[in-house]
C-alpha cells in the first residue's frame, strides 16, 4: 500500500481505501479541478480531506491532486465556465441535444449520465450536478451550495421505464 | 421558450431514443425544476407525491384519484400550485392543477393537458428534436 505524507502526516492509502471512503459521500460543486472516483468527478480536496480526516486548510489542490492521481485516480479540469448552457442557448438551432437522435452523434450528457442510472441527477447544460438516491438528497445538495439545477429527474435505465406511461 | 428532446443512457450502452421534455419548476422548488415528459394524450399533469414536500406543498388529500399507470395502481391528489419554465429567453409562470402520485413509477412527470398544453402553444419539431412552447395569448390577459 503506497504511504504519501500529508501537511506532516503519513498516511498508507490505495484507491480502494479512498472508494469505500466515498461510498455514501455526495461529491460538491466542481471548481475548476478534479479527480475521477467511482465514476463521478470529485473535487481533489473533499477527497484528501474525507480520507486524511485533515483540514482543507492544511493541503492545497495540487497536493490533493498530485496524491490521488499516484494512487492511480484520472484527473481534470472543467473545460467550461459553470452554468454555460449550451442546450437552450438562443443562438443554438437546432438545440445541440437534437440531432443527436437523427444522425447517431455522440451525445454529452448521455455519456455524462450514464454512470448515475437508476439515481436522481440535477443537471445544467452537459454537466451532472449532484447525484443521489432520492429527491430529496438533491435538493438539500443544490440549496446547500447555492446551486441552481436546470433539471431534476431520475436515470432511468430502458426504454420500458417510460414507455409504460398509459394516457389519463 | 425552446426544449431540445432528451437523450438518456441505454444500460446495455448507446442511448435511448430523445424524447420531448419541459423542466417545469415548482414554486418553493424553483432550484431543481422537475423534468416532465410531454404526454399529448394525458388528460392531467403528474409528478411523484415525494416532491412535494421538497417545494412545502401540503397535499390536502380531500380531492385524490386511484388509477394504473403502466400497469401500477397508484393514487394521485390534486394541488394547485404555481408552475415556472425558464430558458435563456426569459421565464413564464402559471398556476395550474398538479396531481401528485404515491406511487410513481416513473423518472419523470407528465406534462399534459390540464396544468400544461392548455396553456401553451406546443409545436414539436420531432425530426430535429426540440420542442418550442409559447405561452397562449389569453394567459396574459387580465
Amino acid at each position: 500500500m503506497p504511504t504519501m505524507t500529508v501537511s506532516g502526516h503519513q498516511y498508507s492509502l490505495d484507491s480502494h481505501g479512498v472508494e469505500a471512503v466515498l461510498q455514501g459521500a455526495l461529491p460538491e460543486p466542481i471548481q475548476e479541478h478534479f479527480v475521477v472516483i467511482n465514476g463521478r468527478r470529485w473535487p481533489p480536496k473533499q477527497v484528501l480531506a474525507l480520507v486524511t480526516g485533515l483540514d482543507r486548510a492544511d493541503f492545497t489542490t495540487h497536493q490533493a491532486r498530485r496524491a490521488l492521481t499516484r494512487l492511480g485516480f484520472t484527473a481534470g479540469r472543467a473545460a467550461s465556465p459553470r452554468g454555460h448552457n449550451p442546450a437552450t442557448s438562443p443562438a443554438a438551432a437546432p438545440p445541440p441535444g437534437a440531432a443527436s437522435g437523427a444522425t447517431g452523434r455522440p451525445e454529452p450528457l448521455v455519456e455524462a449520465l450514464r454512470p448515475f442510472i437508476g439515481l436522481w441527477v440535477a443537471v445544467r447544460g452537459d454537466e451532472v450536478l449532484v447525484a443521489a438516491p432520492s429527491p430529496k438528497e438533491v435538493v438539500a445538495w443544490l440549496a446547500k451550495h447555492h446551486q441552481r439545477a436546470q433539471s431534476m429527474f431520475r436515470v432511468l435505465d430502458s426504454e420500458q421505464a417510460i414507455t409504460g406511461a398509459a394516457p389519463q | 421558450m425552446r426544449f431540445a428532446f432528451r437523450a438518456l443512457p441505454a444500460a446495455s450502452g448507446g442511448a435511448l431514443t430523445p424524447r420531448p421534455v419541459v423542466d417545469i419548476a415548482l414554486e418553493g422548488l424553483e432550484a431543481a425544476p422537475i423534468a416532465c415528459l410531454l404526454d399529448t394524450g394525458a388528460l392531467r399533469t403528474r409528478m411523484s407525491a415525494e416532491l412535494a414536500p421538497l417545494a412545502g406543498i401540503e397535499l390536502p388529500g380531500d380531492l385524490t384519484e386511484e388509477f394504473f399507470i403502466g400497469g401500477l395502481k397508484t393514487v394521485g391528489t390534486l394541488a394547485r400550485v404555481s408552475l415556472t419554465v425558464t430558458d435563456d429567453t426569459g421565464e413564464f409562470s402559471w398556476d395550474a392543477p398538479i396531481w401528485f402520485c404515491d406511487p410513481w413509477p416513473h423518472p419523470f412527470g407528465l406534462a399534459g393537458l390540464g396544468g400544461f398544453l392548455h396553456h401553451f402553444l406546443v409545436t414539436i419539431h420531432a425530426y430535429d428534436g426540440y420542442l418550442e412552447i409559447e405561452p397562449e395569448p389569453w394567459l396574459g390577459e387580465p
